[in-house]
Formats: structure tokens, sequence, C-alpha cells
């Protein structure tokens, strides 16, 4: 019993709530348009929904490995330019050996290869200084490894675009495709990142290394002395996310057919912190769940093709709606805690009235 | 014993003013371009200075924001949102006053400042969290229709009194854009140097309890100086439009990033309470001058200024850590630790 109702007062269940009651206004829209003969037939419905989901999808990978340098109270700016380091890495890479006259697809499992462990070093080298120079804030390192990131990718290809027509290098659109289930036509991507999203789900909640990552989170100092290893945690998480930067940016390639700029993939790491904000991580660390985050994804999408499709919104109005909800989902927690506070005092106050009287 | 004393002033000297080490890069990376482009300080110290004041008056909010311990990501959106509205109202005639463009780009960017700040400190909401929201929303408020729908601001908007403003006037041989620059600058130093007010900033970052304990009203000063950062992104927004003549609703995107580098580089620390307006002076110069000389020294594509921007700003931070902990260790050991 105690532990539905402990349901019931949990951040995932508002985030259902919240969820719910964007599909119900699109839904009330949709109809209204029908019912106004603006719209020859329902436009939000399940299948649309999943069909058009995945352009809204592709940092949710991002968003995984945001999640994890949250919960352990840091902040990586540079995941945006890690993706994008390491598209252009697995795009010189394919480039030289298909020049150099190597089978097509060698040379692409080479670079799909050459790009996860771009995204690997690159992790590492955040996760070797915030360990190393603990007086800084990570943030700042990864402002500056964020800085270094962008110009080393700019360095290698500088302005121009590369663009890739063989058929081998499609095999990376076959991620952006659908599959036909019948009754749905399902995104690639979708199941892909559920698989991932499990994964993480049970490392972070149900095993002790990622008990431990909260335990860092929550207080770093009682956590060493409880016998965890924070800089080696502290250094997969920061590897972890940097892998799964370099698979955002080979879910982007296929996205932006096949072609590849310094600067593709700038900017993103604000969506991946968006998201996990909204999904219940905190920058203080040491709270959030996978789920909470799913979710988040999932609203942040919905809500993009709700405002989009059915209000004809645009883009910027959906921004609009990200910061108010970012902001939103902060404060009113604050704001209910002080509340609560604010009448246990009251009812002390009234209690030792009483006893006095 | 003399040599001694005065390596431990050397190192007390370094550690006091960690703006002296960025010094001498600066020097270095001077000297290394006038080597290689004979006559360049002559030749382009103008744009460098002209490409640097508006990050450096953004700079200066940028460094109050630090110091009390906080951050602001959403002074380049400020800085668009001001632009688009100061030059849709000229393009429709009601504001013609170059006066009033500037005293309405610093109320605008000061309001929306004032909005992070009572969010971070009342609301108790982690600054990044607010500002990155309120960019969010400050940029989206940009080509909304209800708002003028201002999605491009071209120099047919302008009166011509303001085009040329700042480019056009000149005072002792410099444009007033480096003028304008230079008394924000001198205006922040002498505020956060010997007025009380600005103490507050340096009392509330070091230790706030502290100072909450001293009387010094935490909240009220956290907000003054996200208002100032406002203020100065603001200002920022007018000085652009009148130098480029053009805004977007993208203009500057990312750019906060610079701001903050400029900062650091300084010698700022984040985490509140330490940074001069030396320090960030130089760090503006330093990116400035990066951002000029690099593509004229030939090496490699035109991007690589991004490159040397990282590797800096990442060599700066680590350089200030390594002495602050060089001094430690000195200072364990003359107490025999």
């Amino acid at each position: 019993m105690k532990k539905v109702l402990s349901f019931f007062k949990s951040w995932e269940f508002f985030l259902i709530c919240l969820l719910a009651v964007t599909c119900a206004i699109f839904e009330l829209k949709d109809q209204a348009n029908l019912a106004a003969g603006l719209a020859k037939k329902d436009v939000f419905n399940f299948v649309n929904i999943v069909r058009s989901l995945r352009p809204y999808l592709l940092y949710a990978f991002m968003t995984l490995g945001m999640m994890l340098i949250l919960a352990l109270g840091d902040m990586d700016i540079s995941v945006g330019a890690i993706a994008t380091l390491s598209v252009v890495m697995l795009a010189i890479v394919y480039r030289f050996f298909t020049q150099s006259g190597m089978n097509n697809m060698l040379a692409f499992v080479l670079s799909i290869l050459a790009c996860l462990v771009t995204g690997v070093l690159c992790g590492g080298v955040n996760g070797f200084l915030v360990t190393r120079f603990k007086e800084l804030f990570p943030m700042i390192i990864t402002l500056a490894t964020q800085l270094f990131f962008r110009g080393f990718s700019y360095l290698l290809i500088g302005g121009e675009t590369i663009t890739f027509k063989d058929d081998t290098f499609a095999l990376l659109k076959e991620l952006n495709s659908l599959i036909d289930l019948g009754w749905v036509k399902l995104p690639v991507m979708i199941p892909i990142f559920l698989a991932f999203a499990a994964v993480f789900f049970v490392w972070l909640h149900l095993t002790s290394g990622g008990r431990k990552v909260f335990a860092i989170g929550t207080n770093p100092t009682t956590a060493r002395y409880s016998g965890v290893q924070v800089d080696r945690i502290k250094m997969i998480c920061y590897v972890i996310a940097g892998l799964m930067s370099a698979v955002t940016g080979i879910f982007f390639v296929g996205a932006t057919s096949s072609s590849v700029k310094a600067d593709i993939m700038d900017g993103y790491h604000m969506y991946a912190i968006a998201a996990a904000i909204l999904g219940g991580f905190s920058t203080d660390g040491g709270k959030g769940s996978v789920i909470g985050a799913v979710l988040s994804l999932f609203i942040f999408g919905i809500l993009k093709i709700g405002l989009g499709t059915l209000f004809g919104f645009p883009d910027s109005s959906v921004n609009l709606s990200v910061g108010v909800i970012l902001i939103l989902s902060v404060l009113i927690p604050n704001i209910s805690q002080d509340i609560k506070n604010a009448n246990r005092v009251r009812k002390q106050r009234a209690q030792t009235a009483m006893q006095k009287a | 014993m003399q040599t001694k004393k005065e390596r431990k002033a050397l190192y007390a000297l370094l550690i006091e003013h960690r703006e002296i080490p960025l010094l001498a890069v600066l020097a270095l990376l001077l000297v290394a371009i006038s080597i290689r482009v004979p006559g360049y300080i002559p030749k382009s110290y103008m744009n460098v200075l002209k490409n640097g004041s508006i990050n450096m008056v953004m700079a200066c909010g940028m460094l109050c924001v630090l110091l009390v311990g906080s951050i602001d990501i959403s002074i380049t959106a400020i800085l668009a949102f001001v632009g688009c509205v100061a030059g849709k109202l000229m393009g429709l005639g009601i504001v013609q006053a170059t006066w009033l463009m500037f005293v309405l780009g610093v109320v605008i960017g000061a309001a929306i400042g004032a909005v992070n700040g009572v969010l971070a400190s009342y609301g108790r909401v982690i600054a990044i969290i607010v500002t990155l929201g309120t960019s969010y929303i400050v940029r989206a408020l940009i080509p909304m229709e209800w708002l003028m729908g201002m999605n491009k601001i071209n120099p047919t908007d302008l009166t011509n009194d303001f085009a040329f403003f700042l480019t056009g006037n000149q005072f002792l041989g410099l444009p007033l854009l480096v003028w304008m620059a230079v008394a924000v600058t001198v205006i922040t130093g002498v505020f956060l140097k010997y007025t009380c007010t600005g103490r507050n900033l340096y009392a509330v970052g070091s230790n706030a309890e502290a100072a909450q304990m001293r009387g010094v009203p935490i909240n009220r000063v956290k907000v003054l100086a996200h208002v100032i950062c406002g203020a100065t992104a603001g200002l920022a927004g007018i000085m652009w439009l009148s130098f480029y003549n053009a805004v977007e609703k993208s203009t500057a995107n990312g750019n906060e990033m610079f701001t903050i580098a400029a900062c650091v580089l300084g010698g700022v620390s984040v985490t509140g309470g330490y940074g001069k307006i030396t320090g960030v002076v130089i760090g503006a110069v330093m990116i400035a001058l990066i951002d000029n000389a690099i593509p004229m020294l030939g090496i490699g594509n035109s991007m690589i200024t991004e490159f040397v921007k990282g590797i800096l700003l990442l060599f700066a931070i680590l350089l200030n850590v390594i002495l602050q902990r060089m001094a430690n260790r000195r200072d364990l050991a003359r107490r025999n630790i």
C-alpha cells in the first residue's frame, strides 16, 4: 500500500500526468479540427505519432549519457562536440580507406569502430581531467574541452562538407528508416533506444555499481569513506557519456543524408540537459531515474509534433514551451517543499502552544 | 637567503595576480604574430579592439554573476532579443533618438536579468537551469507574431544617425564603440573595488553563510548581479545592432561560451568570490586577438582559431590549478607539515 502511495507522489507519476494532459489537449484540438472541417482525418493518433517521433529522438542516446553525469552531480557540456568529432572521424577514416582501395564494407566497419573509439577517448579525456583536477568545476573543464573538441573537428576538415553517395555508407540511413509491423510503422531507432534504456535502467537502479553513482552524487566524501572508488566510477560515467555521444553521432549522420560538417551537432548538449532535467535529474546530483528521462524525451517529442502539426506553431514556440517547462520543473518542487516546511513549522508551533496552555 | 625571499615573492605574486601568466602568453602571441606578419600591430589593433569590445561589455556583466557563484548563459539570447526589439521599434518609427535606444536596451536587458536573478535566488533554482530556460524562452519570443514578428532587422530599419553612431564617431582616434566598452569596464571595476555593494558581491561568492551572518542580503545581491549582467547584455545588443547594422533570431548563438571563456582565462573563479576586472580585460583581448590574428598566421585552415581557443582555455584553467597546488604545498612545507 505504501509503495503504491509513494508511486503517486513520485516524479514519474507527474511526468505521466503531464504526458496524458498534453495528449488529451492535442486530441481535443484534433477532434475540433475534424469537426470544423479543417482537417480531413484525424492526425493525432498513435500510429502517426510513433511514425514521426524519430527526428525528435536524435539526442536520446546523448541524454542517456548526460543522465549519468547529472546523477554524479556534474555537468558535461562537451557531449555535442564529442558527437561532432566522432562523426568527423568516421567520415575521415571512411574516406581514407575507400580512397586507398579497401573493400567498402570493411572500411565501413572500421570507420564505425573509429567513431566509437573517438567517443570513448574524448570521454576518457573529460574523465581524466575531472578526476585529476577536482578543484575545478566539471562544467568549466567540459566547457574548455568542448571548445577543444570542436576546434579539433574544424582542424580536421575545416569548413568543407563531406558527402558519401555509395551504397555501403547508405546503410547508416537504414538506422533512420521505419519498420513495417503491419498496424504501425516503427522507426528502427525506437527499439534500439529502448534496449539501451533498459540496459541503463538495470545498471543504474538494480546493481550496486549504479547505486554508487547516486551515492557519489549525493555526497562524494561520504561515498569515498564508505569504500566507493569515486574516481573510477566517475571515469566510467564520463567514458559512457562519450560513447553515447558517438552513438548519437552515428544516428545523426544517417539523418543528414550522409553528409558530415564540422558543426552538425553544435548546441545539442542543451537539449540533452533539458530532457534529463525534466526527467527528474538535478545538477545537484543524487536523484532521478531512467524511466523519467525516457518519459521526458517522449514528452518533448510529442510536444513538438503536436504544437507543430496541430496548432501550426513555428519551431520557436516549441522552444518557448521547453524553456517554460524546464524552469517550472525545478521551481514547482522547490515551492511545494517550501509550503510543506512552512506547514510543518506552523503545526509544531500550534502543538507547543497547546502544550503550554 | 635573498634569492629565496625573491622566489617566494614571485610565487605570491603569481597566486595573487593570476592574470600575469596570461599576460605573458599574450605578449608571446603578439611577438610571434609580429615576427610572422610584419607590421601586424599598427595595422590591425583597431580591428581587434572593435571586435573585442562587445564581448568585453558582456564579460563585465558575466564577471559580476560569476563572482556571486552563479552563471548566466542567456546573455547572447538577451543580446539578440534586445537587438531585434529595439531595431524593430526603430524601423516602425516609434523610437528615433539614439540615446533612447541605449536606454531601452539596458532596461529590457535588466528586466530579463531580474527575472533570472529572482528565480535563481528566491526560487532556489540552479542558475544554469534558469538561464538555460530563459535563453530558450527569449530566443523563441523573437519571431512571435504577436510581438511584432521581428525575424530579422535590416540596415534599412535603422536611422542613419544610429547606424553610424558607434563606428562613425571618433574620440581620440578610437571609435565610440571602443570607448563604450572602456567606460563599462571602468565603471564595473570601480563598482567592484570601491563600493560597499561591490564588495558584497565578493562576500556572497566566497562564503554565503558568513556574508549572511554579517548582514549582507544574499538574495538581493544575487538579483543585483543578474540585473547587471542582463543590463550589460542588453547594452551589448544595441552595440551589436549599431556595429553590424543587422540582427536576427540566431545572432551570436553560442557566443556566451566565449564570454565565459574570457572570464575564466582572466582567472575568475567559477565557484565565486575571486576575480578581477583586469584579468577579464586581458582575457577578452586575448580572445579577440586569437580571432583576428590566427588566420593571418597561415597555419592549417581558416577554422583553426577554434582549436587554439580551446587549447588555450584548457591550458589556462589547468595552469591556475597547478599554481594553486604549488602554492599550497609550499605553504605546508614552510610550516613543516
